[in-house]
């Protein structure tokens, strides 16, 4: 992909002899709004740090717009940056401080406060323009913060979790601004977040990190419906994780469930991870029921939290949540029987790596 | 309410016992003559070009002792808190910095003598470097004093210039560069007026103690040099003379909180025509 915004290429970054980047390559088209995602300390906010420069990668190149960036300075990059606690300067007024980037661009300074009115329009701010940071609140200082880093009109932006210091309900107002404002300004977002909902709700694609390592990278749905591992399985929306073995061409044979699932083409003895979402996973009042694998245990749990109910059945050695619509959990009660099933399609199989062999 | 009273009468008597009797005292005596009120004290003091000229040499003395401290430590605390990345490194610069304020100053200053004499150190170090051709006159020099307050008050404006650099959030500089400004631009326009309430709260310290020092000035200053803490002291200690004292050590108070006001209304307009041209 040559006319890639971004383009990363296998970089590496070390921090003594903690590895925190492993082989890392991505690319972002002009416009995408590309989510980073994974648990703290998976590598995330130091690939950010990597493309914005306030860090420099031990090994592999990046380029912006074709143009290679690795060993420029963060003031010398074509792109702009909103900071996790939105680092507005204490000592300047609100537009000054928008007005600081065509400042430094050397644009005059009647003309930048023309700039940096506009942005805080966009914005909704205008009025606040004469005050200080310290005088607004926090998700007021978060629109200061966007308005700061695209009056600059940068191709690509870059947010280090910028809705994390807001509360829930703010935070969802902010995740709808947010994205609108995208797609409005054409700018390319990269947003980093741990929050896999806020991931899905904004993003185009998706980059699922852990450990330094990309683990998959997609669009929500393909994320959420086939996770390429066991991790993002686990990390993306609940998951039952059951195990797998291929009894050749009949299917394969799961932990729960009489019948084998239907799977062409595996090796004899192939082992997988099977993910079952919860809401897949249904509660029958009778053993069989057409097209599912059924099974039958115990009621172990029941959450109910009004507008769903989730409710861990135990089979055998696994645990299976079934999560239901509605207050679902009426008459039932842990220990009492009851019976599970699934449908074929919706079990999404990952194969596990193969056992290392010692030697030839 | 009435529970805090007695956790406020502490602070309050300590403050009156150490701070407002003895100014009060002080005042007082000065206003005294022969045992009647009198402001002929005052008079004595205001009314000689003497002591004017000597209030002069006290303020170009600290004056210039300030100068000197901030430009060379505002530099070393930058490096303590920004170059400095090894913790031990630091913590060892700045137990080497505060060691010096446990000996006395008398013991610091007698060394200066013997380091700024004829045949000092300092000497041998600049003739022998070539710099100098013949030894030059410290001691008995406002220079001489000026080297050895600058020693002594040197460590005050980098902890006061080092806490405000450490309190700026190493996050509004890189989001100053992200902007698009150069380091140089970045310090002149995030860095340094951030930390320029800790600068001045240094210089005001310095200043105080500078024109208020005895002991370095009298020891270096080698009997030609009177700086107006020597007059107030030979009043209070050879002759006795309280009130003329009293009125001497009101006059360069009210002198030095002028200077200090004056200046920090100076410092403060002059940020804020500093921090416009930034913008």
């Amino acid at each position: 992909m040559s006319d890639a915004l971004l383009s990363i290429r296998s970089i590496d970054k070390h921090f003594g002899a903690y590895h925190a980047l492993r082989d890392v390559s991505l690319d972002v088209a002009h416009g995408e709004f590309v989510a980073l995602l994974g648990p703290s300390g998976c590598g995330k906010t130091t690939l950010l740090r990597c493309i914005a420069g306030f860090l420099s990668p031990d090994s592999g190149t990046i380029r912006i717009g074709g143009e290679d960036v690795t060993r420029l300075p963060p003031h010398r990059r074509p792109l702009n940056t909103v900071f996790q606690h939105y680092a507005l300067f204490p000592h300047m007024s609100i537009l000054d401080n928008v007005a600081y980037g065509p400042r430094r661009h050397g644009v005059a300074r009647g003309e930048a406060l023309e700039r940096a009115r506009e942005a805080l329009e966009l914005v909704g701010l205008d009025s606040a323009a004469g005050r200080f940071p310290r005088e607004l609140s926090g998700g007021q200082q978060q629109r200061v913060a966007l308005a700061r880093a695209f009056v600059n009109r940068p191709k690509l932006l870059l947010l280090d979790e910028p809705l994390s210091a807001l509360d829930l309900k703010l935070r969802k107002r902010m995740q709808i601004e947010l994205k609108h404002l995208q797609e409005k300004l054409g700018i390319a977002f990269v947003f980093v977040t741990h929050d896999q909902e806020e991931a899905m709700s904004m993003a185009n694609r998706i980059v699922v990190m852990n450990r330094g390592v990309i683990e998959q990278v997609g669009d929500g749905r393909t994320i959420y419906t086939s996770p390429a591992s066991r991790f993002v399985a686990d990390f993306i929306g609940e998951a039952n994780l059951l195990p797998g073995t291929a009894e050749g061409d009949a299917g394969v044979r799961l932990g729960v469930g009489a019948a084998l699932l239907p799977h062409l083409g595996a090796d004899a003895r192939q082992r997988y991870t099977a993910v079952l979402r919860p809401e897949h996973v249904e509660l029958l009042d009778q053993p069989e029921a057409p097209g599912l694998i059924t099974d039958q245990g115990f009621v172990e749990d029941v959450i109910d939290t009004g507008g769903q109910t989730v409710v861990t059945v135990r089979v055998g050695e696994h645990l299976l949540a079934s999560r239901r619509l509605g207050m679902a959990g009426k008459g039932l009660n842990p220990g009492a029987p009851v019976f599970v099933g699934f449908r074929p399609g919706h079990v999404h199989l990952i194969a596990e790596p193969a056992p290392h062999r010692s030697g030839p | 309410m009435n529970r805090a009273l007695p956790l406020l009468a502490a602070p309050v008597a300590f403050f009156v016992a150490f701070f407002a009797v003895p100014m009060i005292v002080v005042v007082s005596s000065s206003l005294m003559a022969g045992g009647v009120p009198s402001l002929g004290n005052y008079a004595r003091v205001l009314l000689d070009q003497y002591h004017w000229d000597v209030l002069a040499a006290t303020f170009r003395i600290a004056g210039l002792t300030t100068a000197a401290c901030a430009l060379l430590g505002y530099p070393l605390a930058y490096y303590l808190v920004r170059v400095v990345k090894s913790r031990a490194l630091r913590r060892t610069c700045v137990i080497l910095l505060v060691l010096p304020l446990f000996t006395s100053n008398i013991v610091r200053s007698f060394g200066w003598m013997v380091l700024l004499g004829r045949n000092g150190l300092v000497n041998d170090a600049l003739v022998g470097a070539g710099i100098l051709d013949r030894p030059m006159r410290f001691l008995g020099t406002e220079l001489g004093i000026v080297i050895g307050l600058v020693y002594i008050l040197l460590p005050f404006i980098v902890l006061a210039v080092g806490n405000a650099l450490a309190a700026v959030d190493p996050a509004l500089e890189d989001a100053s560069s992200d902007l698009g400004a150069t380091p140089f631009d970045t310090f002149r326009t995030v860095t340094f007026p951030l930390c320029l309430p800790g600068l001045m709260s240094g210089i005001v310290m310095v200043f105080t103690l500078a024109v208020s020092a005895y002991v370095t000035p009298a020891l270096l200053s080698g009997g030609k040099i009177t700086v107006f803490p020597m007059l107030i002291f030979q009043q209070y200690s050879t002759v006795f003379d309280v009130n003329y004292g009293g009125a001497l050590s009101m006059t360069l108070l009210v002198m030095t909180l002028v200077l200090v006001g004056l200046a920090g209304w100076i410092g403060n307009a002059g940020a804020d025509a500093k921090g416009r041209a930034a913008r």
